[in-house]
């Protein structure tokens, strides 16, 4: 009998979803309907425009309301506080309802921004702010200058890096941080509040781009004043929606988490209330995102992935969607490991040129040379990127004023790539094909590439073909993944690794074209292990005040490093890829700057709002 | 029988023990921590350095396990390394459900396809359905799962409207009855994507299993007695042929909670599955830890569950 009942539970169990699923099926007739009636719209609405030219329609001028949905692929950590925040997918939110003192503007000068004007002493160690009044914060307290001396202070405090935070570069520069840092004093002297819409920022040294460390998104004092820093990273204002407070044109008032973030136009925004009431971010996988777009269900994908190159030609066909293209900020590139560092300081973590090994097998500058001829970079571009990307030859972004087209640069050649190596005496001795060192020993270059980008993936054989095109033999590594891969080329970087080339992407920060965090010889991050002492002295130069308070010093300086780069080859740069947005054409006003699809979000309407 | 469950459940205790030990040691020989993918020439190396000192990272391997292992005793997971400073169990919490939901939902689907057509075709074998049955269920284990997701997405969300996309739930400020159909709405397709693979070894199971009984000495026996086809099929047979299906549903229970990595993504369906895959990623050793914790107890509270329901299936199994 007892028995029975288990078997008869389980029956029950079973009915009961049997009815769930009834449910279900109306449910779905019910919203099938609210669905159709969406996707009618949009397809009506893009009829009405004839074409894509959307200027004759916007006469009209903009409308008030409506909410549009844009799209990215990976859900933010979670972490919405521009102080702790690491990764692009919280800026895609925090752009939206965060402000700083100054922002940039298309040709990446820095523009007034909740600051509107400001002065600087004549040796630049000082610059002061005269900061918008009457600006508030999302729950109604005024912003005021003790907020910005708040946030520099909290990025300051001797305890910042232990809870996490990792924006210190703003505040190193900054007058007295090392004290503070240090724990040395309670007063930070860097960033002062003269008076309530007043501050001055102090600096250690003449500073050739102050405006730079006045960049960075200000949190609001009253939120986490008395929370020592430690706890700020796990604070309700750190983490939810409707704490989260900023002065930007959209509040974060809700979320479902992984899947949903939904930001409100901000009532009282001191530019005025936006336009579009709600703005939603929904987590979205790739592969299906271009065509949620075709519906209408999603109305943007920008940063950070954007559109990917293959599915720029169907996209343009949906007809209803605007693109706008435009040159990435970073490179992708194929270093050649110049020097390795020995295992005890690879151990130690230690970065001293002189211990360094030289790497014989791409020591020559003119074998560097004979590579980058060997490689099709055109070719790269049209056939993994179809074309939306360019062929670089200067590691800086294009968009600076500091880039220049006027290098060596390295036509894809493979000719004059054999004759050079024939030149430098790396032939075939002994016979087997492959060319040798020019004293008859076996040269074999180790190429090695991680897993992760798949354009990076599919251009590492591209890259081995080309080589082995011109007479060189080269050793395909496995693929690995990038933590493993990184053990490899920058952790452990020592002789037995036995990597001679590698591929590796930089995404370049748009505030400044200093190239000495990914060039000096010293930086960590010169992964080449480039051992130049002229192009150390370039950097420096470029950075010397008060000269290089004149920008075009800095072009002249740069131009001069960019083809001490292109020469010396430290790397081939491989492709510069775009940035494919998209976004539905009932969405007007955007105006992405280079690095950035936000930009005035305030601004932008949609024509069906009401 | 009930001395038979107390003992298993203390056999658990050192078995997940051990569980904790090799995934640590596994996890913490794969090279790389949280930190040695963050490349960013504006921060100092260092500054990761002294984070991976405060969290204990450069410990030596036995205190770094002890220090976990002892926090777990007291009820805690600790934080996330790459969620900045959320805790695990949360992280977890908020998974576990939707991952559990959509587990029974296509469990649910296999089982309402797979039986009722795996015990036609064994009562009608080398019929032209059975023929149709079988080769359907062999073509839903052969297609790839992301693919069918993707084919599903395409054609019952993008062009027919019928079912949401991606996510659980379309709108933050909905509660009640209507949350939970929105929801229900929401799992349809990942359910049936992640149902596919399992009917045609289910059906499989069933129809072999039913085909056997029905040759049975006692089913032979029971139709001699007169009895309709009808009610030994019920009475006699369906009874014995569950038992193979409760041994799948029993490994089930552990792969249910476990997620299904690739429909979870597919479908942007936030469970377990994907958070397993990228606290892997991320060296977020705290989760993948009690992650791992999780889905060792699921599994092997799974198989005792299974084996218990054998005695009840099956009255001649015993535990002493």
């Amino acid at each position: 009998m007892k028995k029975k009942f288990w078997l008869i539970s389980l029956m029950m169990v079973m009915v009961a979803f049997l009815l769930v699923a009834c449910n279900t099926g109306e449910q779905s007739t019910q919203s099938d309907g609210q669905d159709k009636s969406d996707t009618t719209e949009t397809p009506s609405d893009n009829g009405g425009d004839s074409g894509e030219d959307h200027e004759d329609s916007s006469d009209d001028g903009p409308v008030k309301g409506g909410t549009i949905v844009g799209a990215m692929h990976t859900a933010p950590s979670g972490v919405f506080n521009p102080i702790f925040y690491s990764e692009t997918y919280e800026a895609n939110i925090l752009d939206f309802t965060h402000e700083a003192l100054v922002g940039q503007n298309n040709s990446l000068e820095f523009i007034p921004e909740l600051a509107y004007d400001w002065e600087i002493n004549d040796d630049q160690t000082a610059i002061t702010f005269f900061l918008e009044e009457g600006v508030k914060w999302h729950d109604g307290e005024a912003f005021t200058a003790d907020d910005v001396v708040f946030t520099y202070q909290t990025i300051a405090d001797p305890n910042y890096t232990e809870a996490g935070g990792i924006r210190t570069e703003y505040v190193t520069p900054l007058k007295g941080y090392q004290e503070y840092v240090n724990g040395e004093t309670d007063e930070f002297e860097g960033v002062v509040a003269e008076d309530d819409y007043t501050v001055t920022f102090y600096f250690e040294e003449p500073n050739v781009n102050p405006l730079y460390y006045a960049s960075f998104p200000i949190i609001p004092e009253h939120k986490f004043a008395g929370v020592d820093v430690m706890d700020m990273p796990s604070h309700p204002a750190t983490l939810d929606p409707g704490e989260v407070v900023g002065t930007g044109p959209f509040v974060f008032t809700d979320m479902v988490e992984r899947e949903q973030y939904i930001l409100t136009a901000n009532e009282d925004y001191w530019q005025g209330r936006p336009y579009l009431d709600q703005i939603i971010w929904r987590i979205v996988d790739q592969s299906v995102m271009t065509g949620l777009l075709e519906t209408g269900e999603i109305d943007f994908i920008a940063d950070p992935e954007g559109v990917a190159p293959a599915d720029y030609e169907t996209v343009k066909g949906f007809g209803n969607i605007e693109i706008i293209e435009q040159t990435d900020f970073g490179y992708q590139l194929m270093g050649f490991k110049l020097n390795y560092r020995t295992p005890e300081d690879a151990e130690a973590g230690k970065i001293n040129p002189d211990n360094w090994v030289e790497n014989p097998d791409v020591a020559d500058q003119k074998v560097r040379q004979a590579i980058a001829h060997a490689i099709n970079r055109p070719g790269l571009v049209q056939g993994l990127l179809y074309g939306r990307g360019s062929v670089i030859n200067a590691p800086i972004a294009q968009q600076f004023w500091a880039y220049t087209e006027d290098v060596p640069s390295y036509d894809y050649d493979p000719e004059t790539a054999a004759r050079m190596l024939d030149e430098a005496g790396y032939v075939d001795a002994d016979g087997d094909g492959w060319r040798d060192f020019p004293n008859g020993d076996e040269w074999v270059l180790d190429l090695a590439y991680p897993t992760g980008n798949k354009l990076r993936e599919r251009s590492a054989p591209v890259l081995e073909e080309n080589l082995e095109a011109v007479g060189i033999n080269v050793n395909l590594h496995p693929p690995k993944e990038f933590s493993a891969y990184l053990d490899d080329i920058f952790y452990n970087d020592t002789p037995d690794k036995k990597v001679d080339l590698y591929l590796l992407g930089w995404s370049l920060s748009s505030g400044d074209p200093d190239p000495s965090g990914l060039w000096n010889i010293e930086a960590q991050y010169n992964i080449s292990r480039w051992n130049n002492a002229e192009s150390d002295a370039l950097i420096q130069k470029a950075l010397q005040t008060p000269e290089a308070f004149d920008q075009d010093f800095r072009i002249d300086v740069y131009h001069e490093w960019q083809n001490l780069f292109a020469t010396d080859l430290p790397a081939v740069l491989l492709y510069a890829q775009n940035k494919i947005y998209a976004f539905n054409d009932r969405l007007r006003g955007v105006d992405p700057l280079p690095y950035s699809f936000i930009n005035n979000p305030h601004l932008w309407w949609v024509t069906d709002g009401k | 029988m009930y001395k038979y469950v107390i003992r298993r459940i203390l056999i658990f205790i050192p078995m997940l023990f051990f569980l904790t030990v090799i995934v640590f040691i596994l996890a913490k020989s794969a090279p790389g921590d949280p930190f040695s993918t963050m490349l960013d020439p504006n921060v100092d190396q260092q500054v990761f350095e002294e984070r991976r000192e405060a969290l204990g990272l450069n410990d030596s391997l036995p205190v770094q396990y002890v220090r976990w292992i002892s926090s777990v005793i007291q009820g805690d997971f600790g934080q996330s390394l790459v969620y900045n400073g959320r805790e695990v169990s949360e992280l977890i919490n908020d998974r576990f459900m939707n991952t559990i939901y959509l587990g029974l939902v296509a469990l649910f689907f296999t089982l309402i396809v797979a039986i009722p057509i795996g015990i036609y075709s064994a009562k009608n074998p080398y019929s032209p359905l059975d023929y149709f049955a079988t080769g359907f269920g062999f073509l839903g284990l052969a297609i790839p799962n992301f693919f069918f997701g993707l084919i599903a997405i395409y054609v019952f969300a993008i062009h027919l409207g019928w079912f949401p996309a991606q996510g659980t739930v379309s709108n933050p400020n909905i509660s009640g009855f209507q949350e939970f159909l929105d929801r229900i709405h929401h799992m349809i397709l990942p359910g049936i994507t992640l149902g596919l693979a399992g009917t045609a070894t289910y059906m499989r199971y069933m129809r072999s299993e039913v085909l056997d009984v029905l040759g049975s000495d006692y089913v032979r026996t029971a139709k001699a007695k007169g009895m309709t086809d009808r009610n030994v099929l019920y009475k006699h047979t369906l009874r014995n042929a569950l038992i193979p299906i409760i041994t799948l549903m029993g490994f089930e229970f552990g792969v249910l909670v476990s997620g299904a990595v690739i429909t979870e993504q597919v479908f942007n369906y936030p469970g377990l599955g994907t958070l397993f895959i990228d606290s892997t990623i991320n060296r977020d050793y705290p989760v993948v830890m009690a992650l791992c914790l999780i889905f060792g107890a699921f599994i092997l509270v799974g198989n005792l569950l299974a084996d218990i329901f054998y005695s009840v299936v099956d009255p001649r199994i015993r535990y002493d």
